[in-house]
């Protein structure tokens, strides 16, 4: 059974249809690429996947369940979890304080087991604790855990981002246009790193805008254009689609 | 504020070395500086938690403070209830109205949520002001009983400061543990962010409205012992200049430290009666040094989160809405 499964989502702004009558469904440990050329609706289709914005209709399902319409966090406690493309850290918080607030986010928590130091706060406390060592030991950040995330070399920041995802304990990872700003070492570092935690069993969903990272690890594609869904293969075959090339190079037109 | 050693320094400072001090001096004056500043440390360290911790900047925290007071005054003179039943009363009346006017509010961002909260604390004044046959309005509430909490006599100067001081401690060991646990962590990250919180699977709304409960309610305790203390309240008390007096205690302090808070309330409290020697020009001189503070401390004496980085991002914010609802093009 699939994972996750969008059925038939379009998302209008006014009279702009940025999502257009979008299905698809990605089945536990795929590893799946959303590309498309700008404004192409990817970042809508993302934002209406994690609860950001509702969709105009059409259903979006996770592990069965319909999650159309909840809020973030919910979707979020459900087992998506997600980076952001421009970097949103918590910049005056330490790199282990950022990552801890994602575990706690899976975990849950009250004022009043803080406040009282029941058993069960330290035993929960312990918990975040544990999942945020581990979280900041699988993206390397452990050596820097101290420092403010505002001081992170910008390389790292994006392993921040998917180390605080990761401590929300996704059965889904998706990310958004993580490559973006990083140079060909970088990103080919960051490649890697994916191909790792998608080897470790975690379905993940990676929105580009750069076909070059997607098409070197992902097992299928989905390509976007003007909020349609035009593609939806492996790399190989994408590369060849002629619908694809266009929306990518533009038609040849008469000057 | 970690392992024992700052614990038992607050402590013997607070129960040993001021009381024995202030006995030894004996005068009534330096008790009550004592006590007045206490009682705005729990009010410092409570807009702490929502304005420093959790990052939402409110500007009517002295209603809640008011709240308590007059919920304190009215229940001891008119059905003679002891300061026993009345703090505690105090903070959750407090507390009631903190939630009640933290659901619709809370939703609002940043620049909006301030304002909000202007216009509520002015609109709780202006209620406590004209609703006369309630709070007496501007002749205020006199004659409110000293604290005699379950029929122990705590009117000396020795025990009214001892109870504060009690107060005031429990106050700091509420914030401290709010603050300083995953659970701080939380409100910490939708100061920076909250959207962000959001999609990392934090309740933002209840965890703000949370926050706000736990401070309003500290911040009733707070008004309830002004009114015993003080014998008397009159709307006056709790203007908007006093949440603002409370802001900047917080903002001197840094925003979202503890000490920070307790060294502003100190600072603030204590240097214009320290000042009082150079006579009338002294408020302008606790005006300088807060501006200085600004300007040179721009994280405060301990701050995690500078204040013009705080009161950007709330008033940046503002222009981050949807401009699409506008013609296009300027006239």
């Amino acid at each position: 059974m699939a994972l996750l499964e969008i059925d038939r989502v379009t998302r209008r702004f006014g009279g702009l249809v940025a999502v257009d009558d979008v299905s698809g469904a990605i089945a536990e440990g795929e590893l799946v690429g959303l590309i498309g050329p700008n404004g192409a609706g990817k970042t809508t289709l993302f934002n209406v996947i994690c609860g950001f914005t509702p969709p105009s209709s059409g259903e979006v399902r996770f592990a069965g369940e319909p999650i159309t319409g909840l809020r973030p966090w919910r979707i979020c406690r459900r087992g998506i979890g997600r980076t952001f493309q421009n970097l949103r850290l918590f910049p005056n918080m330490t790199v282990f304080d950022n990552v801890s607030v994602g575990a706690v986010g899976r975990l849950g928590i009250g004022p009043f087991e803080s406040l009282l130091r029941t058993r069960a706060a330290r035993d929960r406390a312990a918990d975040v604790s544990a999942r945020t060592w581990q979280a900041l030991e699988r993206t390397g950040l452990a050596p820097y855990a101290h420092l403010l995330a505002a001081d992170l070399p910008y390389g790292r920041r994006k392993y921040l981002e998917i180390a605080r995802a990761l401590a929300t304990g996704p059965r889904l990872l998706v990310l958004d246009e993580p490559a973006a700003g990083l140079n060909e070492t970088e990103t080919a570092e960051l490649a890697r790193f994916i191909r790792t935690l998608h080897a470790e069993g975690l379905t993940i969903l990676l929105v580009e805008h750069d076909m070059s990272l997607v098409m070197g690890i992902c097992q299928r594609v989905m390509v976007l254009a003007s909020g349609r869904k035009i593609a939806d293969a492996p790399p190989s075959v994408v590369q060849q689609d002629p619908l694809v090339l266009e929306a990518y190079l533009g038609t040849e037109e008469v000057a | 504020m970690r392992g024992v050693l700052a614990p038992l320094a607050v402590f013997a400072v607070l129960f040993g070395v001021l009381p024995a001090g202030l006995s030894a001096a004996g005068s009534g004056y330096l008790f009550r500086l004592a006590d007045v500043t206490l009682i705005f440390c729990i009010l410092s360290l409570s807009m702490q938690l929502i304005t420093g911790v959790a990052g939402l900047l409110t500007l009517g925290h002295a209603a809640f403070y008011g709240i308590g007071a007059y919920t304190a005054a009215i229940l001891s003179t008119r059905l003679g209830f002891d300061a026993g039943l009345t703090i505690p009363a105090s903070g959750l009346v407090s507390a009631l109205f903190g939630v009640l006017i933290a659901l619709p509010t809370m939703r609002l961002v940043s620049i909006y949520f301030a304002v909000a909260t202007l216009g509520l604390g002015e609109m709780i004044y202006v209620t406590l002001l004209n609703w006369v046959s309630f709070t007496r309005g501007p002749l205020g509430i006199g004659d409110i009983p000293p604290l005699r909490p379950f029929g122990f006599d705590l009117s000396s100067p020795l025990g009214t400061y001892l109870l504060i001081a009690a107060l005031a401690a429990l106050a700091l060991l509420v914030v401290h543990r709010v603050a300083h646990s995953y659970y701080g962590n939380t409100l910490r990250a939708l100061r920076e962010d909250d959207q962000c919180a959001d999609a990392m699977g934090l309740p933002v709304v209840r965890l703000k409205i949370e926050t706000f409960a736990i401070a309003t309610f500290l911040a009733g305790i707070a008004g309830a012992l002004w009114a015993h203390t003080t014998g008397y309240v009159n709307p006056a008390d709790f203007r908007f200049a006093e949440s603002i007096l409370i802001l900047a205690m917080v903002v001197v302090g840094g925003l979202g430290s503890i000490p920070g808070a307790i060294v502003g309330a100190a600072l603030l409290i204590l240097l214009p009666e320290a000042l009082r020697a150079i006579g009338r020009v002294r408020i302008l001189a606790v005006g300088l040094i807060m501006f200085l503070c600004i300007l040179f401390l721009p994280k405060g004496l301990f701050g995690e989160v500078t204040a013009l980085d705080l009161v950007r991002r709330q008033f940046g914010a503002a222009w981050r809405g949807s401009p699409t609802d506008r013609p296009l093009g300027w006239r």
